[in-house]
């Protein structure tokens, strides 16, 4: 008996129409599907049927072993009330904290974990999306040996077997390993002395880690303090997109960034530098952005450090060269030069070591150690291994190839990686899809996903954090953890400690209770409470030591960023894919279908390049090149983005997957990792000799907005920190406020609640994360990349981006775009059935059931979110008994010929308003959060009721920098966006357009 | 004896030796002979086409909308560009059988018949449109109409959609019925003139046990009247309402005060374009030239000339209108339409609607078939262009610029468009087969008086 019972059981459900998960209240007996027998199956069916007899909406799919939901109290099930639990995304480069929303054992929704010191209750994309790839399909559900399904036993058996004779063997694994799994692995390795542990990534930030170790001679890292920093200067590191600890480092920065009405004379902001080739994220919320090579980045740091220190003759012939203007560099090396102690320098991880000793040089002048850069002495992830050591040894032979968790086979960064495994007597691939590594193992073992493991993190001192499932492995999985213990444990010798442990879990736990045992000592139960209390809060979180900022040698570093510069025509940058990352989450739709932040293209990669050097190569938009680096080649269209730097060509890593889902299937792009690995490069990311040649193909590029420009209208306005302490309410000027002129009576929305939305445009940096917390929240479907290419993207709420000014390096305009929920609603006037109609409490809401489809409301509409249904967009997910069970049982999944859009959340509105009644108290200002709000790391979303007067939408509506867009039009939008203000230089005020209206 | 063509204002309508008896026979001929070669032809075209119609329009509502181009921000094309088309088409049939009656404008008996008959089927036409269009038909065709119901909703009264419901309805069965008691008399010559026993009776109880009493002709007349009187002020409500859908909203390029007007001069232009277009076929078909004669088409292209100077007046007080409203967003509308992506359709639209029938100014060009017949083709393709323009074109790019879009047709919207022609086409093939082509007892009353009196003219 496999899972496939259990799917069976729950497509019975489905018939039933029952949403909830339910399962019979016996659930232990599920929690290992391989365990099952006939009579466990008939007596599951039974209580299934007798469940649904009763009316029982059954028991969920509890973790085998205990687990500690937040809600204090005995754990017990509310059909359809949601139960909380802490746990620790494990998925990404970076581990956060979080709390999982379950439904009738189901979890349906990822927030932040407020109490977790990182990223403090926010989420990214990625996170969000993360629930849709537990009930992904394409998932492995059971072990097979060459081809075919074997038993966990089995597999055991023939792993220990192989390590006890193996001359050589290689365990290859992800960075993030968290401490016990790193502990488990010393262990692994001593009981399988022949055995090496290489770790593999292709993102990564080794050259920073190995410079930083030398120059400083500790092992550690930088942690930029972006909310201290006055100025801040950027080498082409993507801080608020891919670098780092996004979720921080875009909370600290717009912390940097945040005014206040009151005090706006005294306002003082951060001031950002960008010199960047590609264009990030970082680069559009720029104040001044530098078009700069990435090999040129350490002439920019070693000749900012001369010029501050009084000789700028390297500088202005850099700037010569490079085509930069040599006001801004004055002004930059100004700007740094008043600022020590309150600037702060970061460089992207793909720059070579030497990048990194010059900016620490940099950074060391400017006295930003211990200002705005701490030092972090335990690092998130390890250190990533040298591709060509790892090929050496497989080149020597190998006999046994351990993979956990990572897909080489795809993004090996160097000699093909399927033939060096062939090699090897036997290949052991752990991963949750049959992936392009697994494929090419005579083992593919499944894993399970990060919301049925148990794991922890310590991502810096004094944060340690707790993965527990929240809902038994729906298939026949294993974590590559508890897979390791027991081939460790066959491996132990008799009496080893080690196999005194049960399972992972145990091991798991015994650390954390030796941990806290000896911290605080006190009995079993004791340990068991503080492990509970862990388990509740998602770990154990303690006040941060800072750690001393060690010396910096800086001998050492001048020696080391003197080291030669290699230059080759064009640059070219291997960057993390904003959603799918390295090609780990290519099979999940919702981050397929999210949208670029910059190009805005959806499913696709593409070869980024300015637009001189588009007509360099004589190419336009769609040109497919043939981009050769060494002897191997990809061919990608070219994007001309505005605001590269000239001759560097930006690649995104992550597409081009062949093997592991349908998702991944139905994207474009080519997988440029393969480039990686050869001689030209510099860096393990960047590469300076290549050839680009085009085919004389050319493929359209899929975006989901094509149009740049503003057309000089009044839609998202900004202005300087100079116009703000001149008038805070420079913007107010710029509005167009009609005459409250309307044929229908206006409505009195003074009792009650009345609910808005306020957007700050200064805070919000265009991450992505609300867009894809909306679409699991809302069950908005995917629709795929042929939808999206003529225009049917479903999403509530997008990221529009506008660029004004200097065409080659423009000004970014972002602006989420949302339902407006507007008073005087065009769209619910011309709906002939009144299926969209407006709530007594400011909301246009749309009636799915009475909705006919007519799709007037969407052409009257002047902001265009609203979003039809097509096509049966849902109806496969629909039917899918494991996909179905991602949707939110408080959302309607809608249907074919249905007009949707953004409701403001208003299942949320009224759970919240049920729960204040429930106590008999007023709602209080910020118990109700959309989704957008809750997941927005920047906090740039405001929501709440605008007719109480102290809460904090009121607050955010009366600032003198809000705005409504098309207010003009009288539709009387409830969305007030809060005007940008950018610390442009005074220096350069002229230099660079300003506003791009009047 | 034939017509003196000079005789005051009225041109002949007859040519040739036409008598009472000639006449019925020129007339009921296609009704009671086995159809020519040439008929089975036409029709097996049609109904082919008709056939893809309904293919087209199934897959639409098994698959949904997706299978057509539509998407948001178009989220209205061929759709709504189809039924305002059809509603237009049908413009000229109620024009001619209703102003054109209460002004005793006699030239209009030879071409009312066919005109009202291809305002029905236009209006059948134009009616599988804004059903097939929602997302829901099955819905949308009881949730559209008020009637008391469980739900206690009734539909939206401030929808331009829902005045829609009303106006087109209102139409089309003005419409056929005013077409219907047209057909009376003629039904009754049908059946009185038949041999077989079967025709006899189907003609029979579609008369109405006609017997042409004093009373029934009394009767007749005052309800013809009557319908005429009903249907006129249609004529300018209906498009005026067709107009609001787009007048009523919001976006820059539809929210125009001179909609109205101008989209009944365009009904109007595109529905004489059309009954020209198929008129001259009809005859030629049915060899009834002498009785659907030049005079009649070069009357008939006088109007297209009027209509047309007033469809490019309305195109030109657009242009100046967004200019010298000074609203950005409209000014852009209307700059797109004629520079951007879209602007082909609309200089096929000025060429065909403006430039093309000013041609018809040469009396030469009214009265010869060959010159005039590429004209009010292209017509009947540049109004069909014109509602593309005003469609698409405002749509695909409104306020903000990050929701502009693109629109490509599919092989499904053309199937319905290329389609929704066979339906039309066949169902006019039909009519001429079964139906008296022509008003023969309103003809008939012509032709005696101007035998009695020497002219058309009372």
């Amino acid at each position: 008996m496999t899972q496939d019972n259990v799917a069976r059981v729950h497509s019975h459900e489905t018939m039933h129409r029952l949403k909830s998960a339910a399962l019979p209240s016996h659930g232990e007996n599920l929690t290992s599907p391989d365990e099952m027998t006939r009579r466990d199956a008939i007596r599951i069916l039974m209580g299934a049927s007798s469940a649904l007899a009763l009316g029982l909406s059954g028991c969920e799919r509890k973790p085998k072993r205990e687990i500690v939901s937040r809600v204090a109290g005995p754990e017990y099930q509310m059909p359809g009330k949601a139960l909380y639990y802490s746990s620790t995304w494990m998925e990404g480069p970076y581990p956060y904290g979080l709390i999982i929303k379950t439904v009738d054992g189901r979890p349906i929704k990822i927030e932040g974990n407020p109490d977790h010191p990182i990223n403090r209750g926010t989420t990214s994309a990625a996170m969000q999306a993360s629930v849709l790839s537990l009930y992904d399909p394409d998932r492995l559900r059971g072990p097979s040996g060459g081809g075919s399904p074997i038993g966990w036993e089995a597999v055991d058996q023939r792993v220990s077997e192989a390590l006890r004779g193996a001359s050589s063997a290689v365990l290859l694994t992800r960075a993030n390993l968290g401490p016990t799994e790193r502990e488990l692995v010393r262990k692994f390795l001593s009981v399988a002395p022949h055995t090496r542990h290489f770790v593999h990534e292709v993102v990564h930030d080794g050259p920073r880690r190995a410079a930083l170790g030398k120059i400083y001679g500790a092992v550690g890292e930088f942690l930029p303090r972006f909310d201290r920093a006055r100025v801040i200067l950027s080498l082409d590191s993507d801080f608020l997109g891919t670098d780092g600890a996004v979720l921080e480092n875009i909370r600290l920065f717009t912390e940097g960034r945040r005014v206040n009405d009151a005090e706006h004379r005294r306002a003082d902001i951060s001031r950002l530098y960008v010199a960047e080739g590609a264009m990030t994220v970082t680069g559009s919320n720029a104040d001044h952005r530098i078009r700069l090579r990435p090999s040129a980045m350490r002439r920019l740091a070693s000749s900012l450090v001369r010029a501050i220190e009084g000789d700028a003759a390297e500088l202005n012939a850099l700037g010569a060269e490079s085509g930069v203007s040599p006001a801004l560099l004055t002004a930059l090396v100004d700007d740094l030069r008043r600022n020590r102690g309150g600037a702060l320098v970061v460089a992207g991880p793909h720059l070579p070591e030497a990048d990194h000793a010059a900016v620490a040089i940099l950074n060391d002048i400017l006295r930003a150690p211990g200002n705005t850069l701490e030092w972090n002495t335990v690092l998130p992830s390890l250190k990533v291994d040298d591709p060509a050591e790892v090929e050496a040894v497989f080149e020597r032979g190998v006999d046994v190839a351990i993979m956990l968790d990572t897909n080489p086979v795809y993004d090996w960064p160097g000699k093909d990686f399927a033939s060096l495994l062939s090699r090897a007597r036997l290949t052991v691939g752990h991963g949750q899809y049959l992936d392009e590594t697994l494929a090419a193992c005579s083992l593919a073992l499944p894993s399970n996903h990060n919301l049925e493991s148990w794991n922890d993190a310590e991502p810096r001192a004094g944060v340690m954090s707790i993965c527990q499932p929240v809902i038994a492995p729906l298939f026949n999985t294993r974590q590559p953890a508890e897979s390791l213990l027991t081939w460790t444990k066959a491996l132990a010798a008799e009496g080893d400690a080690i196999r005194s442990f049960e399972d992972w879990h145990d091991y798991l736990r015994s650390r954390w209770g030796e941990g806290s045992a000896t911290a605080a000592g006190g009995g079993e139960n004791e340990t068991k409470q503080r492990w509970e209390d862990a388990l509740r809060a998602g770990g154990l979180f303690q006040a941060v030591r800072e750690a001393p900022f060690p010396e910096l040698n800086r001998a050492a570093a001048e020696d080391m960023a003197r080291a030669e510069l290699r230059s080759g025509g064009l640059d070219v940058v291997f960057l993390p894919h904003h959603a799918v990352y390295d090609g780990r989450f290519a099979n999940n739709g919702w981050l397929q279908e999210l949208p670029d932040p910059i190009s805005k293209v959806v499913w696709d990669n593409a070869a980024s390049v300015s637009l001189q050097t588009a007509q360099r190569l004589k190419a336009v938009e769609g040109d497919r090149v043939e981009i050769k680096v060494g002897d191997r080649s990809v061919v990608l269209p070219i994007l001309v983005q505005p605001g590269m730097a000239d001759g560097v060509v930006a690649l995104t890593l992550g597409h081009g997957r062949t093997a592991g889902g349908k998702i991944l299937g139905e994207a474009a792009g080519a997988n440029v990792s393969r480039l990686l690995g050869q001689t030209a490069q510099i860096a393990p990311r960047l590469v300076t000799e290549v050839q680009l040649t085009r085919t004389g193909e050319s493929q359209s590029l899929v975006r989901t907005q094509t149009e740049f420009s503003m057309h000089d209208r009044p839609i998202v306005l900004d202005g300087t920190l100079a116009e703000y302490r001149e008038d805070a309410g420079f913007v107010q000027g710029k509005r167009h406020i009609p005459e409250p002129v309307t044929m229908f009576p206006p409505y009195d929305y003074s009792k009650g609640h009345k609910w808005g939305m306020a957007i700050d445009l200064s805070s919000c940096v265009g991450c992505n994360a609300c867009v894809t917390a909306c679409q699991a929240e809302n069950n908005i479907p995917i629709v795929g990349r042929e939808q999206c290419a003529v225009g049917r993207e479903m999403h509530w709420i997008r990221i529009d981006r506008y660029l004004t000014g200097d065409a080659e390096n423009p000004t970014v305009h972002q602006q989420p775009m949302l339902c407006q929920h507007c008073d005087n609603a065009p769209c619910e006037s011309v709906c002939p059935v009144n299926a969209t109609t407006h709530s007594p409490e400011g909301l246009n809401e749309m009636v799915y059931n009475r909705c006919v489809g007519t799709r007037y409301c969407s052409n009257n509409c002047p902001y265009k979110v609203r979003r039809f249904n097509f096509l049966r967009y849902q109806e496969a997910q629909l039917r899918d008994p494991v996909q179905e069970l991602v949707f939110n049982p408080q959302v309607t999944v809608r249907g074919v010929g249905v007009m949707e859009k953004c409701t403001f959340c208003v299942q949320r509105i009224n759970e919240g308003k049920y729960h204040a009644k429930d106590k008999g108290k007023a709602v209080e200002d910020g118990a109700i959060q959309t989704a957008c709000q809750q997941a927005c790391p920047a906090q740039a979303i405001t929501f709440g009721d605008v007719n109480d007067p102290n809460s904090r939408i009121a607050r955010m509506n009366a600032s003198k920098r809000a705005f409504f867009v098309l207010e003009e039009y009288n539709v009387k939008p409830n969305v007030a966006y809060l005007a940008r203000v950018r610390n442009l230089n005074p220096a350069l005020a002229g230099d660079k357009k300003e506003s791009h209206h009047g | 004896m034939s017509v003196d063509t000079s005789s005051l204002a009225a041109p002949s309508l007859f040519v040739g030796d036409v008598t009472l008896r000639k006449l019925d026979d020129d007339i009921y001929r296609p009704l009671e002979s086995f159809p020519t070669i040439r008929w089975w032809l036409a029709i097996a075209i049609t109904g082919t086409l008709a056939a893809i119609f309904v293919l087209c329009a199934a897959y639409t509502v098994v698959r949904g909308i997706g299978v057509w181009g539509n998407n948001v921000p178009v989220a209205w094309a061929f759709d709504i560009v189809n039924f305002v088309f059809w509603i237009g088409i049908g413009h000229a049939g109620t024009l001619i059988s209703a102003i054109l009656f209460l002004f005793r404008q006699r030239w209009r008996t030879g071409i009312a018949r066919f005109a009202e008959a291809m305002t029905v089927f236009a209006v059948i036409c134009a009616l599988q449109f804004p059903l097939l269009h929602t997302g829901r038909p099955w819905l949308a065709m009881f949730w559209l109409v008020p009637y008391p119901n469980g739900q206690g909703i009734y539909p939206n009264f401030r929808s331009p959609l829902e005045w829609d419901v009303f106006a087109v309805s209102t139409y089309g069965l003005v419409s056929a019925m005013f077409w219907f008691t047209g057909l009376l008399p003629d039904l009754a010559t049908a059946r009185d003139r038949a041999v077989h026993p079967f025709r006899k009776l189907v003609y029979g109880i579609l008369s109405l046990g006609w017997k042409g009493s004093n009373r029934a002709w009394s009767h007749y007349e005052k309800a013809y009247l009557l319908f005429a009187g009903l249907s006129t002020p249609l004529v300018l409500s209906v498009h005026s309402i067709v107009s609001f859908d787009f007048a009523v909203s919001v976006i820059p390029g539809w929210h125009t005060t001179i909609f109205p007007p101008y989209f009944v001069a365009g009904a109007v232009f595109s529905g004489f374009a059309m009954v020209a277009t198929l008129i001259i076929i009809m005859r030629k078909m049915f060899r009834l030239q002498h009785l659907v004669t030049d005079n009649h088409l070069e009357l008939m292209n006088k109007i297209i000339i009027a209509t047309s100077l007033m469809v490019g007046y309305a195109y030109a007080i657009e242009l100046f209108i967004a200019w010298y409203g000074g609203v950005s967003y409209e000014r852009y509308a209307f700059l797109n339409r004629a520079l951007g992506p879209f602007a082909w359709a609309y200089w096929i639209m000025v060429t065909c609607n403006v430039l093309v029938p000013q041609l018809l100014w040469f009396k030469k060009v009214r009265r010869t078939v060959l010159l005039m017949y590429p004209i009010v083709l292209l017509v009947n393709v540049g109004m069909w262009f014109e509602r593309f323009v005003i469609i698409v074109t405002s749509l695909h790019r409104d306020f903000l610029p990050s929701s502009w879009g693109d629109y490509k047709p599919t092989l499904i919207d053309f199937g319905l468009l290329v389609g929704s022609f066979g339906v039309f086409l066949t169902l006019m093939l039909l009519f001429c087969r079964f139906l008296p082509t022509i008003a023969a007892t309103e003809l008939k009353v012509i032709l005696s008086e101007s035998q009695s009196q020497g002219g058309g003219h009372e």
